[in-house]
């Protein structure tokens, strides 16, 4: 286990990278990008920051979903959404950067793999949240209990935000092969 | 001081912070401190965001339930950091970044405890955000961003 590991892109060998990266990572994008020294650390930095806006904003929401501090209006419990969209947006732009530049620390990564499907597993959840019961938020008075599906969309969110930022930030030790 | 940081940081508990193959050893106390960092800072924005007029729907009195939040994200990150801390601490203790870093800590558990105090105490009046609480919660933000940027150079900056 090497502590540094994480700190910078790993050295690679072109003849053992799946083709995709090797192409992706010959590009003239990922190799100028890859050679401008302080975009890795600002954009981690950027990363950080994104997570703990989406991390705040949506897990107030969803703590409100779990039937948690009751006398907020389940509306007005909302107002950090708009916080937690621009923390997402910060760090899927920062998240791609770093794939751009490092594929290959992604592609075969099951840590990597992971953490898209919690990605997408919160999407779908917050969708579906939308699309079906989120209408019924409104009809919910103050100091209202909430309906159980409104804990289990809850739930399901903040556990699926914290698994993102596990298999994130276990990346570079997990399922990497080495 | 030398000494005692040097000898933290060839103890056996180091030793096996940093030495150590196993996933539960540096990088699950990293990620615990991330996943620290997401609660305090999250709660810290939250709290913060409210104050400077962010979800004036949410009553003032029901923000005061976040702090247990803070507090709960800063402990986990306390004895994370400290763990973290020992594995390389005579490095560490004069990384110029890492004191950075400390300080705007420090100052930030600071200016939420006034937050707190100001905003949220006995005698506070829950209907008007005075414009010194509003400063302090800007400060917040920008003290909790500073020690996030800080904490990520920490790797790169020796």
């Amino acid at each position: 286990m090497n502590v540094e590991a994480d700190l910078k892109v790993r050295p690679y060998d072109a003849r053992i990278m799946d083709p995709f990266s090797a192409w992706l990572e010959a590009t003239r994008i990922s190799t100028v990008m890859r050679d401008t020294t302080w975009l890795w650390p600002a954009c981690e930095s950027i990363h950080f920051i994104g997570l703990a806006l989406l991390i705040g904003g949506a897990g107030y929401f969803d703590l409100r979903l779990l039937g948690f501090m009751r006398r907020v209006p389940m509306a007005a419990a909302k107002a950090f959404m708009p916080w937690a969209i621009m923390g997402f947006a910060m760090n899927f732009m920062t998240g791609t950067l770093f794939f751009v530049m490092a594929p290959h620390m992604y592609v075969p990564s099951a840590a990597w793999w992971a953490k898209v499907f919690f990605i997408v597993v919160a999407g779908l959840n917050a969708m579906l949240f939308e699309t079906t019961l989120g209408t019924r938020v409104l009809l919910l008075g103050p100091n209202e209990d909430t309906p159980m599906s409104f804990k289990i969309v809850g739930g399901v969110s903040l556990f699926s935000w914290f698994a993102v930022l596990f298999f994130g930030r276990m990346l570079p030790y997990i399922g990497t092969g080495n | 001081m030398g000494p005692f940081l040097h000898a933290l940081q060839n103890s056996a508990f180091s030793a096996w912070v940093v030495g150590s193959d196993s996933i539960w050893a540096y990088p699950m106390i990293l990620t615990m401190h991330t996943i620290g960092l997401g609660i305090v800072v999250g709660a810290a924005i939250v709290i913060d965001l409210r104050l400077l007029g962010v979800g004036p729907g949410i009553p003032l009195e029901e923000v005061r339930r976040v702090f247990p939040i803070f507090w709960l994200g800063f402990t986990i990150n306390l004895i994370s950091g400290v763990m973290l801390f020992i594995s390389e601490a005579a490095d560490k203790a004069t990384q110029p970044v890492f004191l950075l870093k400390l300080g705007l800590i420090i100052i930030g558990v600071a200016v939420t405890a006034r937050i707190r105090r100001m905003a949220f105490g006995d005698r506070a009046s829950l209907s008007l955000i005075p414009s010194a609480v509003r400063r302090l919660a800007m400060s917040s933000l920008v003290l909790w961003g500073g020690a996030i940027v800080a904490g990520r150079l920490m790797a790169y900056l020796k």
